[in-house]
């Protein structure tokens, strides 16, 4: 390689480098993209909320409004990894009715897709924009709607109605998230010796 | 390769005494997710590479003949999660063909405009991670930084940062949301400035044009034969993009060009059509002319329905097969769909660019050193779950 070669070589890069600086350079008098994320809950009161800094098609925990949900199963149905869960029954009161005993959404399972929430003929499921939902156990993760000492008789949609009395986006869902360390509930058969009662009251 | 033909190889082999095999990843920090490589190498200087995929094979078109058609879509988005909307589109038209539905075109504008912004936050990563893995770490963030606008921006159009599942059978699930095309337009303009002094930080450098000129050169021919799509076949000089070529969707009516290798790293460089600055350079074009598609599609967005108000609810497209192509990312990705008439596809296969150019690896590789095999993967855009789906 000649001399003016190698030198011209040298010079090229200097200078290739030196405006690579100047772009790098100015990066420091710029906004930052990223955001301060307002740490836990204490210190979170004194700034916005992160989740209502989210756009409001954000797909978070989802919620159902029982008071305004028809038992319709459609998101049930729609859902392709069966997350959902809805029991129907009588009512022993007055057993014309039918009550939703359990409506269970498993966040533990869901992939967030909103698959379920476009079929909802009254807008009773929808995504919110909680996210926060760590814990110790999967089992956590089940956001339980009814009580079942307290079933939910289904809304009865008013014929032409096309706006629902629906609570506000994120009431319901919040108290439902559990602290991150609570105990995981009691599994439905809690000790060998009852187990071994339950399957032998089975074989009777 | 299975473990005993390398012990083989190791021991009776015809370089028994030379040839050291390698083990590169699969938690290889720069080879773009799970994917591991068994390089066969003399010294620094490889005989070849061959790749092993795999490792993140999640049964995907298994899957899909589980779930129904549309339970599909949110799984497409997992096909490539860099580039979620092109799978969901890809998915969206072999059913659409299937039923025979038409998307109404303020839908199409829609997907249109949906995908070219996920082309550029795809292609940016690309960029980046090149830069980073040839050794220069401060483009990355900065493509990431430009990255982030995009995603709060598809954010707020359909509610998801990377898995979309924002195209439905028949359309898109929602419109655009009220503001959001002036803050498009506003971030396009300040796209094209960043694309420029993107120029200037990396692409125009020296010691990164003279380390990825010439190198790992795939001539047009190989690259046909070894089914290479997308920008690492229009890099090796072929003009063909499906958008183009075969055009759906909402693209004939758009004005916009695809670029092709042109030894941009210039021939005093030793720069070769088709060498690894021209399959970066063709990405960097390419976002330009992915914003200018994303500027024409919002000046003419057509009013109407955003989703096809015929389309099924539960989709039971009759008996048939059927197949759809789109111009993904990386590469042509192609849904092959049969349908025996039931609400769930009877058989189900997704071709996608990245598995073809992990084939070309062990070709390209012969001869080259074991630190370019680095640069040949980023070059190549490969992302493992695409591999193996
Ligand atoms: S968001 Fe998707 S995965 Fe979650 S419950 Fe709804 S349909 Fe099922
Ligand atoms: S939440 Fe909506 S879709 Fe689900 S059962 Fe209630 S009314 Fe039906």
């Amino acid at each position: 390689m000649p001399v003016s070669q190698y030198l011209a070589n040298i010079k090229d890069t200097v200078q290739s480098a030196w405006e690579g600086m100047t772009v790098t350079f100015s990066y420091l008098f710029r906004r930052p993209m990223t955001v301060q994320y307002a740490g836990p809950e204490k210190a979170r009161e004194k700034h916005e909320l992160v989740q209502d800094t989210l756009p409001s098609r954000y797909r978070g925990f989802l919620e159902v409004d029982l008071a305004i949900c028809t038992a319709c199963n459609a998101c049930e149905r729609a859902c392709p990894i069966n997350v959902i869960a809805i029991e129907i029954e009588k009512d022993p009161a007055n057993p014309k009715l039918r009550v939703m005993t359990r409506f269970d959404i498993d966040e533990g399972k869901c992939m967030f897709c909103g698959l379920c929430v476009e079929p909802c003929p009254t807008g009773s499921i929808q995504h919110t924009r909680e996210f926060e939902g760590t814990q110790r156990t999967l089992s956590n993760m089940v956001l339980r709607f009814v009580d079942p000492a307290k079933p939910a008789p289904p809304y009865k949609v008013a014929k032409g109605a096309t706006a629902f009395p629906r609570a506000v986006l994120g009431s319901i869902t919040r108290p439902l998230v559990k602290a991150w360390d609570s105990p995981p509930p009691p599994l439905p058969i809690e000790s060998a010796e009852e187990a071994m009662a339950h399957a032998a009251k089975k074989a009777h | 390769m299975a473990l005993d033909q390398i012990f083989i190889t190791r021991k009776f082999g015809p370089n028994a005494e030379q040839e050291m095999i390698l083990n590169m990843g699969p938690q290889h920090p720069s080879t773009h997710g799970v994917l591991n490589f068994i390089v066969h190498a003399d010294g620094e200087v490889m005989e070849k590479a061959v790749p092993e995929v795999g490792y993140l094979h999640r049964s995907l078109e298994k899957i899909g003949e589980m779930v129904s058609y549309a339970g599909f879509m949110p799984y497409s988005d997992r096909v490539d999660y860099l580039a979620a909307m092109f799978a969901n589109e890809g998915w969206a038209l072999a059913v659409e063909k299937l039923l025979g539905l038409e998307v109404p075109p303020r839908g199409q504008y829609l997907r249109a405009i949906s995908c070219e912004l996920n082309r550029i936050a795809s292609h940016l990563i690309a960029l980046g991670s090149t830069a980073m893995d040839i050794g220069a770490v401060t483009p990355f963030p900065y493509a990431l930084r430009e990255r982030e606008s995009i995603n709060d921006l598809i954010e707020a159009l359909c509610g998801a940062r990377l898995t979309y599942n924002y195209h439905r059978i028949g359309g898109v699930a929602y419109d655009v949301p009220p503001d959001w095309t002036p803050l498009c337009r506003a971030w396009l303009d300040h796209f094209e400035k960043v694309l420029d002094e993107f120029d200037r930080l990396i692409s125009t450098n020296e010691i990164f044009l003279k380390r990825l000129a010439g190198l790992a050169v795939i001539p047009a021919a190989m690259a046909i034969d070894y089914g290479l799509s997308g920008p690492n076949l229009r890099a090796s000089g072929v003009d063909f993009d499906l958008r183009k070529a075969h055009p759906y969707g909402a693209y004939p009516d758009f004005q916009f060009k695809a670029p092709i290798g042109r030894a941009y790293a210039g021939l005093s460089r030793g720069g070769k059509v088709g060498d690894c600055y021209d399959r970066y350079y063709c990405r960097v074009l390419e976002c330009r002319e992915s914003a200018t598609i994303v500027r024409q599609a919002l000046d003419k967005l057509p009013d109407g329905d955003f989703i096809n108000p015929k389309a099924p609810k539960k989709a039971k497209p009759p008996a048939g097969e059927t197949q759809s192509r789109v111009e993904s990312v990386r590469g042509e990705m192609a849904y092959y769909v049969v349908s025996d008439g039931s609400e769930r596809a009877y058989r189900l296969r997704v071709r996608t660019g990245s598995f073809t150019a992990m084939g070309i690896i062990e070709e390209v590789s012969k001869g080259l050193m074991i630190a370019d095999l680095v640069a040949l993967i980023a070059s190549l855009d490969v992302v493992a779950p695409e591999i193996d789906r």
